[in-house]
């Protein structure tokens, strides 16, 4: 039977477990949006070859499940000669995919702005750089928040996976309590109402950006 | 088939506090061509929508040929069944077509016949094919709409339309969304069928239409019906200062 | 490269697994999105609530966690499923909110014109659905659900973690008994890359065909 008080008592060990799912995926966002940002420059720049590889790094991410790229990543770095903790590995595995959604939602937010705006900022004689500092980045940077925001809620999903590889965050936390208290249900329960709030808030969040930036 | 009256009583219809159409009183006799014109937001499409209940008017009447449409007394509407049966022998022509994009040209027209009048395929196929020759496109009976221009997606609009048979056909704004030389074909069209006799409600902005065809003009300003007559009395005698300012705009836009 | 006659047809049995997993999971789970969709749009505020809720649930909460409850929560609730059938109803509630967001973005898109044409020569609302709002709305909704199809292939691997015997959960069982952990996630990551372009191709094609009486000729 389902026990209410199984259920409350679940919330404070997961709770803090919930530290690393939002480190996981705070970091993977943070470090995502500046591999993203490289990648989006190399797939809009003019040289074929750094567009193709863009291409690659995008399709290769978008392409493998999440959970096969971090045991490649995870098995890689010690062949390889790197020895880090498994959180560094899960952080950086995270902010990799991440960054292939991330360029892929600044190229569209770039293509979206109508293209009489960058030629309007070149008629009146602005140079490239001011173009792109003063016309699109604002612009395109606005666009692509609740998209963002929308990420960062797939992210703190995806995050659960890194519980795969030891890191001790709502979902493996929860798995443990489970094994110890032998109430799946109310235990798994809990982590789920847990990352339903953290995402609810994230969208509240993102509506509110949404709203900002219609104004 | 025989041609339809409407009457409209005193009809209101509301959205929220704004009110769109105010004590209308309008009859269209049988076999005439009424042509309802306007300013734009003066209520001449919600009127002609609250013909076939597409837009429920809150209080009055609308008969057609006597029968009430949308309520079974006032007050009561009417059973959803009902009103569909009235509606099939009520043909309505839209601004924007509304072809089925999924279906070919003959497939728009001999979808009513079979789903709602309940033909087999090969019957309703030929009488598809019947009304698109009336309408000139004989040759376009497999396109799909994508494939076809506006003038030619209108008289396919016309043809599924007329196959049904109604008694009566509704138009609203026909040409408004044609290029101004596809306007023609569709306007023939719809001059042949006034000459066979139908019942027509026309709101338009075709001036030359409504002076040349129509039996009858009304017109229509902020949801009041404030004249209908002879389209001379209308559009060359308007007593009426709103009538005058809106025939004066039509003029100065066209005469260059 | 001996490894292949020991663990080909046990990988193979894997893939298959994956493609049954996949395939029902998808297909039941649009019957669910295509249901919750229609009920949303017909059924009136008293269902439409409830489903809105269960749609923001299922979607805020990981897969993961939500197959542990089912999997490992159920049988406390009477729900007692085998690690397949679990990993296919886990699948299917999964995908259903957003098969169903889909769904009612796609009949949002279809112009209100073309159902009132349907309702003034007097076509009954169900015919209506079936023969304008479903292959009007189905059409627009065609490069979603592809995509959304997609995202369903690589879902599938989570399954291994409720022991279901996809290709993931052969392929942790080669690389502990061989010891080539690198290497056989290595094959599995390339072998998913490969199969979700080929899919992507597959879905771009499919769209074409649809619609190609439907778009304007260039």
């Amino acid at each position: 039977m389902f026990s209410i008080p199984v259920f409350f008592d679940s919330f404070a060990p997961l709770a803090w477990a919930a530290r690393y799912t939002l480190l996981v995926s705070g970091l993977g966002i943070a470090l995502g949006l500046v591999i993203g940002a490289v990648v989006c420059i190399l797939a809009l720049s003019r040289s074929r070859p750094l567009r193709f590889i863009a291409a690659l790094w995008v399709s290769y991410l978008r392409g493998v499940p999440m959970l096969v790229q971090l045991l490649v990543v995870f098995f890689l770095l010690p062949v390889i000669g790197i020895n880090v903790p498994a959180i560094v590995a899960a952080v950086g595995t995270t902010a990799i995919v991440a960054s292939a959604y991330i360029s892929e939602i600044w190229r569209g937010a770039i293509n979206a702005l109508p293209r009489g705006q960058a030629e309007a900022a070149v008629a009146i004689g602005m140079r490239p750089a001011h173009v792109w500092r003063r016309v699109i980045l604002p612009q395109a940077v606005a666009l692509s928040l609740p998209q963002l925001v929308n990420e960062l809620i797939l992210l703190v999903k995806a995050s659960s996976l890194v519980s795969v590889v030891g890191i001790m965050e709502i979902t493996r936390a929860s798995q443990a309590q489970a094994a110890t208290t032998f109430r799946p249900l109310e235990v798994y329960l809990a982590a789920a109402c847990l990352y339903l709030a953290i995402n609810l808030v994230l969208a509240a969040l993102g509506r509110w950006l949404e709203y900002r930036m219609a104004v | 088939m025989q041609a339809a009256s409407v009457e409209i009583i005193e009809v209101n219809k509301f959205y929220g506090p704004f009110q769109a159409l105010k004590d209308v009183d309008l009859t269209i006799p049988p076999g005439q061509v009424t042509c309802i014109i306007g300013p734009s937001g003066s209520g001449k499409s919600t009127l002609l929508r609250c013909i076939n209940f597409l837009e429920e008017y809150d209080s009055g009447e609308i008969r057609i040929d006597g029968e009430l449409i949308g309520y079974e007394t006032p007050g009561r509407k009417m059973r959803a069944r009902r009103l569909r049966e009235m509606r099939c022998s009520i043909g309505m022509v839209f601004q924007q077509f509304n072809l089925w994009p999924h279906m070919t040209a003959r497939g728009n027209v001999a979808e009513g016949l079979i789903r709602v009048r309940g033909m087999n395929r090969a019957e309703a196929g030929e009488r598809a094919a019947e009304a698109l020759t009336k309408v000139g496109l004989a040759d376009k009976m497999d396109s799909h709409p994508v494939r076809l221009s506006g003038g030619q997606q209108q008289r396919v609009a016309i043809a599924r339309a007329i196959a049904m048979e109604p008694r009566l056909m509704l138009f609203d704004e026909p040409t408004s969304a044609l290029d101004p030389e596809l306007v023609g074909e569709v306007l023939n069209v719809m001059k042949a069928l006034a000459a066979e006799g139908m019942t027509m409600a026309v709101v338009t902005h075709e001036m030359g239409f409504a002076a040349h065809v129509a039996d009858r003009v009304a017109f229509m300003d902020k949801g009041e019906l404030v004249a209908a007559d002879t389209p001379s009395r209308i559009l060359h005698q308007p007593d009426d200062p709103r009538m005058r300012a809106f025939l004066r705009t039509y003029h100065e836009r066209n005469s260059f | 490269m001996d490894l292949i006659p020991t663990y080909g047809p046990m990988l193979l049995r894997g893939f298959g697994m994956t493609v049954l997993c996949w395939v029902l999971g998808t297909v039941f789970g649009m019957a669910l999105g295509l249901l919750i969709a229609l009920v949303q749009r017909y059924g009136g505020a008293v269902l439409r609530w409830p489903l809105q809720v269960y749609i923001e649930v299922i979607r805020g909460t990981p897969f993961l966690v939500q197959l542990f409850l089912l999997y490992y929560g159920g049988p406390m609730i009477g729900i007692r499923l085998d690690a397949l059938p679990a990993g296919i109803l886990g699948l299917t509630i999964y995908g259903s909110p957003y098969f169903a967001e889909i769904f009612r973005g796609a009949f949002r898109a279809v112009p209100p014109g073309q159902i009132e044409a349907a309702r003034a020569i007097g076509m009954a609302e169900h015919v209506i659905v079936r023969r304008v709002l479903l292959p009007v709305g189905l059409v627009s909704a065609l490069p979603a659900l592809v995509n959304f199809a997609i995202i369903l292939t690589k879902e599938t691997v989570i399954l291994s973690i409720i022991t279901v015997p996809e290709l993931m959960y052969q392929t942790q069982r080669m690389s502990t008994e061989t010891f080539r952990y690198l290497e056989a996630n290595l094959a599995l990551a390339l072998f998913f890359w490969g199969l979700v372009e080929v899919i992507s191709r597959v879905g771009r094609r499919l769209e074409a065909r649809i619609t190609r009486h439907l778009v304007e000729r260039t």
